[in-house]
């Protein structure tokens, strides 16, 4: 046995001690009798029937209670990011939970879970705010949108990729135009990230046919609302729920093993074919 | 800036990307029965008869070719079936097994506690989070020798050999146990280079108080027996699955009350 044990290891145990059995908190809590806090303001008092569930939403994903607006606008976004298709592979997993009979909150979770996905999802909007505000950054300190694009490129092992445009299944993205729509109505102004957004997707319409998803909108929409990649991230953690329980609910309320049944053929097995196990010898192969 | 103009749009077209017909796989072969497609009489795990596995083979054998694709040799049934054992619970302390000890005694649905632990058994510390690049790490530095890479690692760090993939410290000191199971593994015919080259390593850093960590040796196994470095973290959830849910079950029949609720004077808000 290793017991390397150090002055250091003292001082770390002593620490370790003094959190035993009890909860330090930077967010708040419920205290009986008393209330219950989120960042400084009372959940009862303050923020519920006073604030939207998505101002709330926001404050427990960022600590920052922003205007209504704001949360009236992200409350937009996951409606434009949750339907009630069950092609899309999140809404697939909810589908098929709703095929296997699970409850409602297996098959709404589990869909969100995929969503932590390098293809789709919430992942790739935290990549895409990553992208654009490091973007502005060099296009403030003077780099051209062109000399971006090749920097990006280059990064990419030479595809001509840029995290936030082109889109799977489709070209375009209808979702975009609601979403300015919306912005307009709120009286949400569009901000520097997302107008080197647009400015990107003007180069790359021309160069190859390619505009921005709405992913990349969403990210660059936040970031000029100051919120930072990994704050966009935990905000939309949930996305894509009731998109998912549409799907589940759909095929639950359907005949059992009639949601795209496969045959046994269905499967294209390519692997080995039929073999005799090998006779197994003790203490040798 | 506000723009009073709507932006003008590409319109939106179906890339009909060449989605295939019908999926590959070249692990499960199903044969239907003659008069209904869908029900299976026959099935064979890359190409073995599913019956003749389950009267000659073990569990581990069958996992095993089931993600390499071939049985294992006797040796590496040893080295995995003594793993698995070894791995088969991260403990009651480990944030997953309680995570899975909170949904059992909060009286969740039992069905729920394995997705929940193996869920939170994902994170990136001391989780499966780390395995996939413990395993990398294997793969770019057990041929080389151990001494320069030790020099190369440590210099990186200021002389101090932190942050190497899969060893480091618990609580401020090494972790005898996942040294002994290393240590166990190591001695086994069929460890690789990863194994024995992660033993050297940790013999490196016992003067830091520094050693293995549960993770690594979990992850040099993984690269001894050829396991794509990817799968590494959902395997490790996997073999650690027993042991969420038997310490989950010991909870299920009981209140509330059998696990402790930190009071309000030892609940501090600080801001």
């Amino acid at each position: 046995m290793n017991l390397n044990k150090t002055p250091l290891d003292d001082e770390i145990i002593e620490k370790l001690n003094d959190r035993r059995n009890k909860i330090v908190s930077r967010t708040g809590g419920w205290f009986a009798g008393k209330g219950v806090y989120s960042h400084g303001y009372s959940m009862l008092d303050e923020l519920v029937g006073h604030k939207s569930y998505f101002q709330i939403l926001i404050l427990n994903a960022t600590g920052k209670l922003v205007e209504r607006n704001i949360a009236d606008c992200v409350e937009a976004i996951y409606g434009c990011l949750s339907w009630p298709d069950p092609r899309i592979w999140c809404n697939q997993i909810g589908a098929l939970a709703g095929a296997a009979r699970t409850s409602p909150i297996t098959a709404t979770v589990m869909g969100c879970l995929a969503t932590d996905s390098k293809a789709y999802g919430v992942l790739p909007i935290a990549d895409c705010a990553r992208f654009i505000q490091q973007a502005l950054k060099k296009i403030q300190s003077g780099m051209s949108i062109e000399q971006l694009l090749e920097e990006t490129f280059a990064a990419n092992n030479g595809k001509k990729f840029v995290v936030g445009y082109k889109r799977p299944i489709a070209k375009g993205d209808e979702r975009i135009v609601t979403m300015e729509k919306v912005c307009k109505t709120l009286g949400i102004s569009e901000g520097p990230h997302l107008e080197l957004a647009y400015d990107i997707e003007k180069v790359l319409m021309e160069e190859f046919d390619e505009s921005m998803n709405i992913g990349g909108y969403v990210a660059a929409l936040l970031s000029d609302q100051d919120f930072s990649a990994d704050e966009i991230y935990q905000l939309l953690s949930t996305l894509v729920a009731s998109g998912v329980t549409a799907c589940y609910l759909d095929v639950l309320h359907q005949p059992t093993d009639s949601f795209l049944p496969l045959r046994c053929d269905d499967m294209d097995y390519q692997g080995k074919p039929p073999r005799s196990l090998p006779k197994k010898t003790i203490g040798a192969d | 800036m506000e723009n009073d103009k709507p932006r003008k749009h590409r319109a939106v077209e179906s890339r009909h990307a060449p989605f295939v017909q019908r999926t590959v796989t070249e692990i499960w072969l199903e044969k239907s029965t003659s008069d209904n497609p869908y029900i299976a009489s026959q099935v064979y795990c890359h190409g073995y008869d599913l019956l003749e596995l389950m009267k000659q083979r073990s569990f581990a054998e069958v996992l095993f070719l089931l993600f390499i694709g071939e049985l294992p040799t006797a040796q590496q049934t040893q080295l995995l079936e003594a793993t698995m054992v070894g791995l088969i619970t991260p403990g009651p302390r480990h944030p997953a097994t309680r995570a899975a000890m909170s949904a059992a005694v909060g009286k969740t649905n039992p069905l729920h506690i394995l997705p929940i632990g193996t869920a939170v058994l994902g994170g990136n510390y001391l989780g499966a989070g780390t395995i996939e690049e413990v395993m990398n790490f294997f793969h770019q530095y057990q041929s080389s020798d151990v001494d320069s890479t030790f020099k190369e690692l440590i210099q990186r760090e200021k002389n101090h050999p932190n942050q190497i993939p899969g060893f480091g410290k618990r609580y401020g000191g090494t972790d005898p146990i996942a040294a002994d199971i290393a240590a166990h593994l190591a001695s086994l015919d069929a460890a690789g280079k990863a194994l024995i080259w992660g033993e050297q390593l940790a013999n490196k850093l016992a003067p830091f108080g520094q050693g293995w960590l549960i993770t690594g040796v979990a992850a040099a196994v993984f690269t001894d027996l050829g396991i794509p470095s990817h799968l590494g973290g959902p395997l490790y959830q996997l073999m650690s699955a027993p042991g969420l849910l038997a310490q989950a079950a010991e909870l299920i029949k009981k209140p509330i009350t059998a696990m402790p609720f930190v009071t309000d004077d030892q609940y501090h808000v600080e801001r």
